[in-house]
């Protein structure tokens, strides 16, 4: 059997005229080359950030680096527990408050919409994606932290107001995705629901969204990596104080803020420190991709 | 000790540098600048107005802090010493004359709405230490004090520590904000902010406190009344003369002065009220 199955393209090969032969393996090529560079992208940003992050890990000790409470790099403290935690409870909050959303406007999207509303709609929640993060944080910072500061006391600049900013950045990753995994919910199963006389939010709640569960968490991981990785917004609304979370309006600061924060005046083993803390972000995301890997895996298994 | 490390390497650099760079005779063709960092960007670019005007002459300008740059005149290895701070102890011995080419002002600023008008200097420093942290404990209303940092990358934010904090660790609770304009927006918009922005910059939205009972403004600041500024010197050893002193005068030049100074957030010498 398998012997015939690749017998079969070198036969439809031996038909084809040399020059579409040609022409055939050129392509080929050029779209392995694509493919090589974007790895190779990967590896050398991993190996340059490794290199200049390395050392830290000798000079200022494993323990001190990762379980050190104080982030004070003119006094020689880096302690990178309180920007960890500060990216943990920002990137968690975000998700509890943009998950649901996405996955309900790609419900709607999905299931519910007249093809007139989806055609408004749809292209709404894609421009979500197509704003530039700059933009998303002087929102935050001028629209958002007032409001914010009415609600908790002090500036508003804090975990909430980067939650609310984030929680709309990350809609469009997480509901383009969902609405994917929804689409491949063959509509035979879609039709045996509403045959055996469920309702559309019976169709939905008990039928669908569990036959694209595997779908929506991958699209949930990947909104994750969005929202740890972002920068320029969550620095301009997140007061970057490198202190533990204390409230929900108290000023804390990121991996990534903290990154851009200090890269202008560092150097020595503070700069050191800053590539440890890219380090940490790198592994935090092949972690989050290797998770979307097993996932879609278990996904095909289940099949 | 470091320091005068430094500034023995740091000249040895710059004689190399020197030699280096024309034939031997660089006492001829070349001014060197070295010093205070805040001071760099001004040096930096009215050197190229001035290499741009005198054809062949070079002018090193390097930033290796205010204390080296005034050891460096001394040792003879810096025609000009530039400096953030005045001289103390045995600097005030060896002859240095001064040139103060540009004021460096810090306005604290709060909400047009806050009723607080002025603070002790005691009193700025405690806020941004965060030993004060209600406005009702300066004579304000009973509203949490919300602390406007800058980033440590910052040049106003060295001076205020400088001046202010006397180098004492500021809150590290506070809100950090990377610019100038940031800080501006949202004390503009927070009723109970404060903040510190350069005195070039503060604008009708915010409210400037007067600080020890004066009110900041550049007749203040160039009459030497409002305590959070500092003068910004080119110290040279005996009255500079030849180049150095061509060099000098470029930067007193009106063209320097209204724009280069402006530019950077600092007061020109040339405001009216100078003599002090």
């Amino acid at each position: 059997m398998s012997e015939t199955a690749s017998e079969q393209p070198r036969q439809q090969l031996k038909l084809m005229s040399r020059s579409t032969y040609l022409k055939e393996a050129a392509l080929k090529n050029l779209f392995l080359l694509c493919a090589t560079m974007a790895v190779a992208g990967v590896v050398l940003i991993f190996l340059f950030v490794g290199w200049r992050g390395w050392p830290v890990f000798a000079e200022v000790g494993l323990g001190r680096f990762l379980g050190g409470r104080e982030w004070l790099p003119t006094e020689g403290l880096f302690g990178i527990l309180p920007l960890l935690v500060g990216s943990l409870v920002v990137t968690l909050g975000a998700l509890a408050l943009g998950a649901p959303l996405a996955i309900g406007a790609a419900v709607f999207l999905s299931e519910i919409a007249p093809p007139r509303v989806r055609a408004v709609v749809r292209p709404a929640v894609e421009l979500l994606a197509g704003v530039p993060s700059v933009v998303y944080g002087f929102f935050g910072l001028l629209v958002i932290r007032p409001v914010v500061a009415d609600l908790t006391g002090g500036l508003g600049f804090g975990p909430l107001t980067a939650w609310l900013i984030l929680a709309i950045m990350i809609v469009p990753t997480i509901a383009t995705l969902t609405e994917d995994a929804l689409g491949s919910v063959p509509d035979g199963i879609r039709e045996a629901s509403y045959a055996m006389g469920a309702t559309t939010w019976q169709t939905i709640w008990r039928v669908l969204l569990p036959a694209a569960k595997i779908g929506i968490i991958d699209a949930v991981i990947l909104g994750m990596g969005r929202a740890i990785g972002e920068t320029m917004a969550v620095l301009m609304v997140v007061g970057n104080a490198p202190v533990f979370f204390r409230g929900l309006g108290k000023p804390i600061s990121t991996l990534t803020s903290q990154i851009v924060m200090d890269m202008p005046y560092a150097s020595g083993t503070h700069r050191t420190a800053l590539f440890g803390l890219a380090i940490i972000l790198f592994l935090i995301s092949m972690g989050l991709v290797a998770l979307v890997r097993g996932l879609s895996r278990l996904r095909e298994e289940s099949r | 000790m470091h320091r005068g490390v430094a500034a023995v390497i740091g000249a040895a650099l710059l004689l190399l540098l020197a030699g280096c760079n024309g034939n031997g005779q660089h006492a001829a063709d070349q001014v060197i600048v070295t010093g205070s960092t805040t001071v760099q960007p001004i040096a930096e670019v009215a050197k190229e107005g001035f290499e741009r005007t005198h054809a062949g002459v070079h002018v090193l300008v390097s930033g290796v802090g205010s204390s080296a740059g005034i050891e460096n005149v001394v040792a003879g290895t810096s025609d000009i010493g530039t400096s953030s701070r005045d001289l103390k102890g045995d600097e005030l011995e060896y002859g240095l004359v001064d040139t103060p080419i540009a004021y460096d002002a810090i306005a604290v600023i709060v909400n047009p709405s806050n009723p607080v008008d002025g603070l002790t200097k005691e009193q700025v420093k405690a806020i941004f230490e965060g030993r004060i942290t209600n406005w009702k404990e300066v004579g304000g209303p009973d509203l949490e004090i919300g602390v406007v940092n800058r980033d440590e990358a910052s040049g106003t934010r060295e001076a205020f520590s400088k001046i202010v904090l006397d180098k004492e660790r500021f809150d590290p609770t506070a809100v950090i904000l990377p610019g100038t304009g940031q800080v501006r927006s949202v004390v503009a918009q927070a009723p109970s902010a404060i903040g510190y922005i350069s005195l070039g910059f503060v604008t009708p939205e915010v409210k400037a406190l007067a600080i020890d009972g004066v009110e900041p403004s550049e007749e203040a600041v160039v009459e030497g009344r409002y305590p959070v500024s500092r003068v910004l010197h080119f110290f040279t050893k005996g009255e500079p003369k030849g180049l150095v002193k061509e060099f000098i005068d470029h930067v007193l030049s009106p063209e320097v002065q209204e724009k280069v100074v402006r530019d950077a957030g600092f007061i020109p010498v040339t405001v009216k009220g100078i003599e002090r």
